[in-house]
C-alpha cells in the first residue's frame, strides 16, 4: 500500500505562493544549491499536523538567516532590526500554518489542522510517520526544506483506491 | 472605520494591520476569539472583524457564532481570513454568519476586493 501525499508540483506551487505572497517576489525560490545537505544549517523547524480523512504532518526547516529575514518582512520592520525569539517563532509558525493548510486542501477531507509547533533546532518525527514528499529549495542564498509525512497506522486512501473511486 | 484583527500570529496581525491602515482604518488586535470578545464586551464596536480560524482558547468559528448570537453586534461585518480552505469549512463559516471568506496566503488586493464588495472601502486604494 502506498501512502498518499501531495505531488511535487502541487507542493512546490503551495510553498511558492506562500513565500512570494508574504516574503516578496524579489527573492524567488530556487532549486537547492549543489552540495547543500537537506539538514545543513537548519536552526528553526516548524510542524503542523492534519488529522481526519488524511493524517500527516507538514514540516518546514530553515536556517536562522531565513527565519530572521522572513520575520522582518512579515512584521514590516527594517532589515537588521532586533527581533525577539518569540517573534521569529511566531513568523515561522505562520509560514508552516499556511503551507500546512494548503497541503490539507490537496488531500482527502474533511480533516483538521493543528496549531503549529515551532522549535529552534530539529523537531524529531514520530516513528509512525513516513515521508511522502519533500522540497529542497534555496531562498536568498540559503537552504530550506519542506516535508510532508503521512501516518502509517491511520486509515489511509491508497492511490489505487482513489483512482478507482 | 475600525477593524478588529483576530489572529494568534503577531506576524499575520501585522500584515493585516498594514493593509487596512493603508485603507484608512483604525485597528485593534486580539490573539484569539476570547480576547476579541473581551474587546467587544468592553464597548468596542468595530465595523469589521478579520478573523483567523485556528486559534487557541477560542477559535474563529466559535467567535463568529458568539457574535452572531448577540444582537449588540449584529451590524459588525465578519470576514474570515484563514488557511482553512475545505468547501465544508467555508460553508460552515458563512452559515454561522461570516460575510466573507479569504484564504491564506492572500494579496492585499484580495482584501481590498472583499471590502469593496462589502461596501467597506473607506479610502482610496494606495498605488
Amino acid at each position: 500500500m502506498m501512502l498518499e501525499g501531495p505531488s511535487f508540483t502541487d507542493l512546490h506551487a503551495v510553498v511558492d505562493e506562500v513565500w512570494t505572497t508574504f516574503l516578496g517576489p524579489e527573492d524567488p525560490l530556487l532549486p537547492a544549491l549543489p552540495d547543500t545537505g537537506p539538514g545543513e544549517g537548519v536552526t528553526w523547524s516548524a510542524a503542523t499536523s492534519v488529522s481526519g480523512a488524511w493524517n500527516g504532518v507538514v514540516t518546514v526547516e530553515i536556517p536562522d538567516l531565513v527565519a530572521q529575514t522572513a520575520t522582518e518582512r512579515m512584521l514590516g520592520v527594517a532589515p537588521g532590526e532586533a527581533l525577539s525569539t518569540e517573534d521569529v517563532a511566531d513568523a515561522v509558525g505562520e509560514l508552516v500554518n499556511m503551507i500546512g493548510g494548503n497541503v490539507k486542501s490537496l488531500m482527502p477531507g474533511p480533516s483538521a489542522l493543528s496549531l503549529p509547533l515551532v522549535a529552534r533546532g530539529t523537531i524529531a518525527s514520530p516513528s509512525d510517520l513516513t515521508e511522502v514528499s519533500h522540497l529542497d529549495l534555496t531562498w536568498a542564498g540559503s537552504p530550506l526544506r519542506v516535508s510532508v509525512l503521512a501516518r502509517r497506522d491511520a486509515p489511509v486512501h491508497t492511490l489505487d483506491q482513489r483512482e478507482s473511486a | 472605520m475600525h477593524a478588529l484583527i483576530i489572529d494568534d500570529s503577531r506576524a499575520m496581525r501585522s500584515i493585516l494591520r498594514r493593509i487596512v491602515t493603508d485603507l484608512g482604518y483604525d485597528t485593534t488586535e486580539a490573539e484569539h476569539g476570547q480576547a476579541a470578545l473581551d474587546h467587544l464586551e468592553a464597548g468596542l464596536v468595530p465595523d469589521l472583524c478579520l478573523i483567523d480560524w485556528n486559534m487557541p482558547v477560542m477559535d474563529g468559528y466559535q467567535f463568529v457564532q458568539r457574535v452572531r448570537d448577540d444582537p449588540r453586534w449584529r451590524d459588525v461585518t465578519l470576514m474570515m481570513v484563514t488557511t482553512e480552505s475545505e468547501h465544508g469549512q467555508i460553508v460552515r463559516a458563512l452559515a454561522a454568519g461570516a460575510h466573507e471568506y479569504v484564504i491564506k496566503p492572500f494579496t492585499p488586493d484580495a482584501i481590498v476586493d472583499k471590502l469593496e464588495l462589502l461596501g467597506l472601502l473607506v479610502a482610496e486604494v494606495p498605488a
